[in-house]
């Protein structure tokens, strides 16, 4: 009984973690319908640039993101202006192939300035824990979920009151009636690509001190954010929060009864299992589709 | 000899050097390094021809198909080291394998599109790779699994695996180009194009894509025995390694996606490049150089050729060897002086027999977007051989309504009848089977094809003994001329769709969507924005579809065009019926004017011109 409610406390902490990774291509994927695989390089790259700045200046991770997410902006918007937009008018395939290329490509520059060997940052609160009773709660992991709860806010009240957030609801909704007022969706595009790639910087920081990481572990963080933005359902914020809790109390509960090994496999399958049961994700809602068309 | 004619020639003549050179080289030079860089140039070859079918053809990339080498590896590697069975014939179990496992994926994937595909290929090699990593009782893990030796004389080298793998490559090759002219391979261009619109024809795509899926994997997973008994050690790093699929859709970008011979250029381009880098490159930073370089050409590839060397080398040497004298005008053929009636729109198939079952019968159908109700229990009655007319203001539901009889949009709520069976819960092409034909507001033909297999591509029932016959048979295209004569776009068979003015698509789409053999067609918004003469030659269509005992449900805002074919009309506001009736009937209803003629004239009275 203790196992499975410590289990379920990992699960439901590091749920939300995976979330706050996810928030990009929740954005990207969802709102854009683009597929963005450099998702895991990304969040990768924010991870060693928060792990420079803890390491070089002794600056915390979650403060260090404050300062990553800027180059991480524009990185997203020089990304988006050269290759996506381009591709995006020829065939959305080759975004899907490019944005790949990239994060290969930053792999390798990771690996050729750091190294292949594992690292991680640890400040003071990455191995401290709260005791409640028989259960432990890591502090690590619950300001992690802290600010996965934090950023996912205030990224929903952004969209939800500002003028940039109405201009991405409607130019996702129907690009042809947001061209007509005055909103252009490409131009739109690149802020939304910026956004997420600058969310990246906090997913990355809490990687940094949650997990040892190395440059090729992109690929298992790109195969996890893509679990939870389809099983949540695309796009939809509150179904990520969802899907993230279900990956994470998955794995913890497949490292608790069955092997850690296995926990490895839990992101895939569930994409398999949702696709198979629920194409459209567990947590979505039917929209009009010919709107436009 | 034309240019052009030189030029096909050269083709041809250059496929049989180029295999008997291939074929005999190994005879000539005992250089096994050339010899090394051929095999894997094979394997990657075939790889990237099986890759083509469901990504060059269907349109649906993959990130993961060296799992198929893994698969079929292991499979391989398994049986040899564990039941002794010889590799080459362990491998045709591994290809049996990925045969299987592709068409597992495929049903997982059916109801879903192309980014998934991605997605769930790229998940399931890593999935892969973890168990085949777990599993060490039977893979030896992380350990790695070694296979016995090859047991034939030194002096024959590693001819068995080179002349396996060069057969192998050219039955892969054969198949791709038997897929091209077949009306399979028609379906996957058509899915690639629109696989809605296809599946709106009576293209059962699942099956389409899974055949495609199982096809691109299957040779893979045997040349994945075959590489595993050549290396002789699996290991699962290596096996399942991301970096073979990059260069698996590498060599289809830059060869040129979609065409026959791109992929195994792009091979022959590509291997030799990943050969010397894996050798030359040394220290402890060769990977991340390798991953630089493959990443670095991908993007490049991907932005700068998307469409591959081939299509654009062939487009070059084209427009050099044509000259000026580019355009020839295309002749509109032997004067086919056809009457009207000598030509089919619809088969002689069910419609005029004696089946006198109402064509569509639809009870109490609704649909709710969240708090709107599209659809809100409509009711609908259409005779055969009746053309009966839907009109109501904008956003009144009659897309929706639309998009709910022909299965793109589901609903829980109501039944569907079609002359006589029930297809609420059917699928599109079992719908587009019982006889049900729609148009689009904007003409959706498939960009890929001609305008002759436009017309040709829908079905009316599935047989796969069909798919493996040619695109378009002498008795198809024979009426499809027929057809296109009579629309008055014979010059325009062998066109693509993009050649047709906007009016000419209508017409084509129609035509196409007959083709199907309907009881009931439905035409969203048939006369607009097309000219008076196109309109007329269209409402003649339509009046000869009635002759014909087929039921029309149009939509349509020119109430003239209306007034002037319907012999019905229902009438449609905020998602409910509100009024049907003849013409006449329903332009007196007080509700109707109301809701949409407000306190204007009713202009019914123009009649004639549509």
């Amino acid at each position: 009984m203790i196992d499975l409610g410590q289990a379920l406390i990992f699960g439901i902490l590091i749920g939300g973690v995976y979330a706050l990774m996810a928030t990009g291509l929740t954005l990207t994927f969802g709102v854009m319908k683009i597929v963005n695989m450099a998702q895991g390089a990304f969040l990768i790259t924010s991870t060693y640039l928060c792990y420079a700045l803890w390491q070089h200046f002794g600056l915390d991770p979650v403060l260090a993101a404050f300062l990553v997410m800027f180059p991480m902006a524009a990185l997203g918007f020089v990304v988006y202006k050269l290759v996506i937009e381009r591709l995006e008018r020829i065939d959305p395939g080759l975004t899907i192939v490019a944005t790949f290329a990239l994060a290969l490509v930053a792999e390798a520059f990771l690996a050729l300035i750091w190294g292949p060997n594992q690292r991680a940052t640890d400040p003071a609160y990455s191995n401290q824990a709260i005791h409640l009773g028989p259960l432990v709660l890591p502090v690590a992991q619950f300001y992690a979920c802290l600010l996965a709860v934090v950023i996912t806010v205030v990224l929903q009240v952004a969209i939800k009151r500002t003028w940039l957030g109405h201009a991405i609801t409607a130019a996702s909704e129907n690009p042809e009636g947001a061209r007509l007022v005055g909103v252009e969706p490409a131009r739109i595009g690149a802020w939304i690509f910026a956004i997420a790639t600058a969310s990246t910087a906090f997913g990355g920081a809490a990687l940094s001190f949650l997990y040892q990481f190395t440059p090729d572990t992109q690929d298992f963080w790109l195969g996890l954010t893509l679990s939870v933005v389809i099983v949540g359902g695309l796009g939809s914020v509150p179904g990520a929060f969802a899907a993230g809790v279900l990956l994470g109390v998955t794995e913890s509960l497949t490292t608790t009864y069955l092997s850690v090994r296995w926990a490895t496999a839990v992101p895939t399958l569930l994409i398999l299992v949702v696709l198979t049961v629920r194409p459209r994700g567990l947590f979505t809602r039917m929209t009009r589709q010919d709107a436009g068309s | 000899m034309t240019p052009l004619t030189w030029l096909t020639a050269l083709r041809r003549a250059w496929i049989p050097i180029a295999v008997a050179a291939l074929i005999s080289y190994p005879l000539v030079s005992d250089d096994i390094y050339y010899q090394n860089m051929l095999i894997m140039t094979f394997i990657l070859a075939i790889g990237a021809s099986g890759w083509n079918i469901m990504g060059g053809y269907a349109g649906y990339l993959s990130l993961g198909n060296s799992a198929f080498i893994g698969l079929g590896g292991y499979t391989t590697g398994i049986l040899a080291a564990k039941e002794h069975i010889s590799p080459f014939l362990g491998c045709l179990v591994g290809g049996l394998m990925c045969a299987v496992g592709a068409a597992l994926l495929s049903l997982i994937t059916r109801r879903t599109r192309g980014m998934y595909f991605v997605i769930v290929t790229f998940g399931t090699l890593q999935l892969l790779g973890v168990v085949a990593t777990i599993w060490s009782s039977l893979t030896g893990g992380s350990q790695g699994l070694a296979m016995p030796l090859p047991t034939w004389s030194l002096s024959y080298q590693d001819w068995p695996f080179y002349y396996s793998l060069l057969g192998l490559l050219v039955v892969t090759v054969a198949v791709s180009a038997w897929v091209r002219r077949s009306k399979l391979g028609l379906g996957l261009f058509a899915i690639q194009d629109n696989e809605d619109k296809a599946a709106g024809l009576g293209l059962r795509t699942a099956v389409y894509k899974m055949i495609a899926f199982v096809l691109s994997g299957t040779s893979l997973g045997i040349a994945g025995g075959i590489y595993a008994y050549y290396v002789t050690f699996l290991n699962t790093a290596a096996v399942f390694d991301v970096i073979t699929s990059v260069l698996i859709v590498l060599a289809v970008l830059l060869g040129g996606r979609g065409t026959l011979w791109g992929p195994v250029l792009g091979a022959f381009i590509i291997s030799p490049i990943s050969d010397v880098t894996s050798t030359g490159f040394g220290g402890a930073d060769a990977g991340a150089f390798r991953l630089l370089l493959f990443g670095g050409l991908l993007g490049a590839v991907a932005i700068f050729l998307p469409r591959g060397v081939l299509p654009v080398l062939e487009s070059g040497l084209r427009r050099l060897l044509a000259g000026g004298s580019e355009s020839t005008p295309a002749s509109a053929g032997p004067d086919r002086s056809r009457t009207a009636a000598s030509v089919r729109y619809v088969g002689s198939g069910s419609v005029k027999g004696g089946d006198r079952s109402p064509a569509l019968v639809v009870r109490g159908l609704r649909k709710s977007f969240g708090g709107l109700r599209a659809v809100d229990g409509v009711d609908l009655d259409l005779p055969r051989g009746r053309i009966t007319g839907l009109i109501g203001p904008n956003g009144s539901g009659k897309t929706t309504l639309f998009n709910i009889i022909d299965g793109t949009v589901p609903t829980r709520d109501g039944t569907i009848t079609l002359g006589g069976h029930g297809i609420e819960r059917s699928g599109r092409p079992t719908r587009a089977h019982a006889g049900l034909a729609r148009t689009y507001q904007l003409p959706r033909l498939f960009a890929n094809l001609t305008v002759v297999e436009n017309l040709v591509v829908p079905e009316r029932r599935f047989a796969f003994t069909k798919l493996w016959t040619n695109r378009v048979s002498s008795a198809e295209r024979e009426r499809a001329l027929a057809v296109l004569d009579h629309l008055g776009l014979a010059a325009y068979a062998d066109k693509g769709p993009t050649d047709l003015s906007y009016g000419q698509r209508k017409l084509v789409e129609l035509a196409q969507v007959l083709w199907l053999d309907p009881i009931l067609v439905m035409l969203d918004e048939p006369a607009a924005g097309i000219s008076p003469a196109l309109s007329e030659r269209l409402a003649d269509l339509v009046r000869s579809l009635r002759e014909q005992g087929v039921a029309i449900l149009l939509v349509e805002h020119d109430l003239a065009f209306i007034a002037n074919l319907c012999d019905q009309v229902y009438v449609m506001a905020n998602g409910a019926i509100i009024a049907t009736g003849s013409v006449a009937e329903i332009s007196a209803d007080r509700a109707v004017i109301d809701a949409y003629l407000g306190d204007s004239a009713v202009p019914v009275a123009s009649g004639g011109q549509a």
